[in-house]
């Protein structure tokens, strides 16, 4: 056994019945703990995870978190806040609840607590491993095992919530690695609307953030989910985002991912009833060493669903990407619509992207289609630019920037995308000029 | 101000120009025309330093400069100025932004300060009303989702705003309407003075009753086969390329 699953033994050990959650709850983490034990970490033997070794976590002794001083996390919280998200929100540090930090001021048809709370009180728990195919995310079950706080959001029939839900994710790395492990909740009811972002943010030494969230999108609801990820270089990064899709209900993601060492990012939509829609766009930016992993896989699971993929990835440095998007379509399926594309943009020499998209469709009247182009900047725009009187330094920066913001555009929030937007610039060369372009 | 003397160039290793000639003095106007295909883009955007096209042999002295030897801003910020055939749509980059930097990096070169914002707004809105433009095209990506006209104009804008000193218009004319074309015309004659000279390829005698040229060249085969002054385009007009092909022997 490796260093890592010996050391999550010994924390489930010293750690396993002082978590939340009643004796069914209990029962529930021991049989996940004891399955995530037996299968191991997942090995490049397998086709899911060709590309992406999980060697270097296995050396790691992992630690749960111990709880962080208010005025270390309140300055965290400063640091990495995004400006001009003014609703409901909560922050958790290395796992914690930070309650000073949180804006829970009551909104109309809205239920938001912590997951510790909500555990307590009881109701949160029935959607626990709900939505989320845990047999085939390993990591979920090491989260269902561990997790120590998280957030559970439900809004009632036919309310609209205006204002995004900001969950805020900081991780204080120390010298031991520690396991941190949110996990998100989320429920629209029949009718219902509304967005939440999940933000993901540290600093510091090596650590393991494992993150779940389950949504549950009834008939007729509008989800829009943001997960924004912006960890250290020396953090690894694994979430699942799980969703089930019920009649005419429409699930909107956005996955951004601009941290974090190794990052493996699993999506999984399941659209279980006619009408369903869901929508993925993605966006990678890596650097240096950095590995990033998108794998999404999207069940149209009766007819008349549709979905659309749009991943970006513009990389750099040493580093690698993985896009895998999975269209999976039901036998009983007709008449369903799915469009997926990757497009990446490759900086230098020494970066490598493996994109591979994965059709598997047992209805014969659907429409399909997907696209992947791997390349450098088009020649043609930077002639264009360079005619101009531009350099073509700042040329190249330019569209590097422009193929970024198509995502960023669709963000929709104004207070993300200039943040982000900024972000992608300063990465850039010659950052100082581009920043007049915005 | 620009002498081009035997010039060959190719792409993927097909020769388009074959040995062109082409003297051009400050102050004057050339309209090249030729049939589809004989190497007019081609000389424009090896004139501009596109640099998919190898330039095999020959040289290009532009005011005293090896102007083959520059790279495409650096001809730029020396006053070349390429209007494209197929203006490039650039979805993403600001259409505002990208020529205020241009214009900053040409006042720049010059050891002019640059414009403030302020200052440049209230220098393109002049240049929109010249070109009866309207303002919304300001905050739309480069030539994003314009119509074939609109881009012409754009490109005739830019113009308007660097102020070149060579300017090169490979067919500004095709696609604009009636209205259009004075307008496009109203403003290359606006730049025209004894320190500049102006390029058009053309098709259409018409471009010509609007802006009339000094000269006129047929280019054919990759060589300029024949010049002339205006009369020579009215003569194009009635008779076609096929008598210069039978003439020269191409
Ligand atoms: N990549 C390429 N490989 C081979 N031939 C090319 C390539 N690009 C252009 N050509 C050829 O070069 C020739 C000259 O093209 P050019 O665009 O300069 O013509 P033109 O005179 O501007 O024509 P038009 O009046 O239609 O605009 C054409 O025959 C064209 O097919
Ligand atoms: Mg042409």
């Amino acid at each position: 056994m490796n260093a890592a699953l010996e050391s999550l033994r010994g924390q489930f050990a010293r750690r396993g019945g002082a978590l939340p959650g009643n004796a069914s709850i209990g029962e529930k983490r021991k049989r996940a703990f004891e399955e995530f034990i037996a299968r191991g970490l997942p090995t490049t033997a397998e086709e899911d995870w060709k590309y992406t070794s999980l060697a270097a976590l296995e050396e790691q002794s992992l630690a749960l978190p111990e709880a962080v001083d208010v005025a270390t996390a309140m300055a965290a919280v400063e640091r990495y806040a995004v400006e001009g998200l003014d609703g409901p929100r909560l922050v958790f540090v290395n796992g914690e609840l930070i309650p000073p930090a949180c804006q829970l001021d009551g909104i109309e048809g809205l239920e938001m607590t912590s997951l510790g709370y909500a555990l307590e009180q009881g109701p949160g728990a029935e959607t626990l491993d709900q939505v989320v195919d845990i047999d085939r995310y390993r990591f979920a079950r090491l989260n269902t095992a561990l997790f120590i706080d998280g957030a559970h959001l439900r809004v009632a029939r036919d309310t609209v919530i205006e204002k995004p839900v900001y969950l805020l994710f900081i991780t204080l790395g120390d010298d031991t690695p520690r396991l941190i492990q949110p996990r998100v909740l989320i429920e629209a009811e029949r009718g219902a609307k509304m967005t939440v972002i999940e933000h993901f943010c540290g600093e510091g030494p090596a650590a393991l953030v494992n993150t779940v969230t389950e949504v549950l999108a009834q008939p007729a609801s509008e989800l829009t989910h943001y997960r924004i990820q912006e960890q250290a270089d020396t953090h690894t990064h694994i979430a699942s985002l799980n969703a089930r899709v019920a009649r005419d209900a429409r699930v909107v993601c956005h996955n951004i991912d601009f941290g974090g060492a190794l990052v493996r990012n699993d999506v999984h939509a399941r659209l279980v009833e006619s009408g369903a829609h869901v929508e993925l766009n993605g966006l990678y930016f890596t650097t240096g060493r950095g590995h990033v992993d998108n794998h999404t896989r999207i069940d149209h699971l009766a007819a008349h669903t549709t979905s659309r993929e749009d991943y970006r990835g513009v990389l750099d440095g040493r580093s690698r990407a993985v896009f895998n998007g999975r269209v999976l379509v039901a036998e009983d399926a007709q008449k369903i619509e799915a469009h997926q594309s990757n497009n990446n943009l490759l900086l230098s020499r020494d970066c490598e992207i493996d994109t591979k998209p994965e059709l598997e469709i047992y209805a014969d009247d659907v429409i399909c289609s997907h696209g992947a182009t791997v390349g450098q900047l088009d020649e043609t725009a930077l002639f264009y630019l360079r005619s101009r009187g531009l350099d073509a330094e700042t040329a190249r920066g330019l569209l590097t920037f422009a193929f970024a913001e198509a995502v960023i555009m669709r963000l929709g929030i104004e207070a993300l995308q200039s943040r982000l937007s900024r972000t992608v610039i300063g990465r850039l060369p010659d950052s100082d000029r581009l920043r007049e372009f915005t | 101000m620009l002498k081009i003397t035997d010039l060959h160039a190719s792409v993927d290793g097909t020769e388009i120009l074959k040995g062109l000639n082409l003297e051009i003095r400050a102050g004057e106007v050339h309209a090249i025309m030729g049939p589809n295909g004989s190497g007019k883009s081609t000389l424009a955007q090896v004139l501009a330093g596109r640099d998919s096209y190898e330039v095999t042999s020959g040289s290009v002295e532009y005011k005293g400069l090896d102007l083959l030897a520059l790279a495409p801003e650096a001809r730029a910020r020396e006053g070349v100025f390429l209007a494209f055939q197929y203006p490039v749509e650039i979805p993403g980059v600001n259409n505002v932004y990208m020529l205020k930097a241009a214009l900053n990096a040409m006042r720049k070169h010059r050891d002019e300060p640059e414009l403030d914002s302020y200052a440049f707004m209230k220098l393109i809105r002049e240049k929109m009303k010249l070109m009866q433009m309207d303002a919304s095209f300001l905050n739309r990506g480069v030539n994003e989702g314009f119509s074939g006209g609109e881009k012409k104009r754009n490109e005739i804008l830019q113009m308007a705003v660097l102020e070149p000193t060579l300017a090169l218009l490979d067919e500004t004319d095709s696609g604009l309407d009636i209205d259009a074309l004075k307008v496009v015309a109203e403003g290359v004659n606006s730049l025209r003075s004894p320190e500049r000279a102006i390029v058009m390829v053309t098709h259409y005698q018409r471009l010509l009753d609007y802006i009339v040229p000094d000269q006129v060249h047929v280019l054919s085969g990759g060589r300029i086969v024949k010049s002339g002054d205006r009369t020579l385009a009215l003569e194009l007009e009635e008779r076609g390329y096929d008598w210069l092909a039978e003439a020269v022997g191409a």
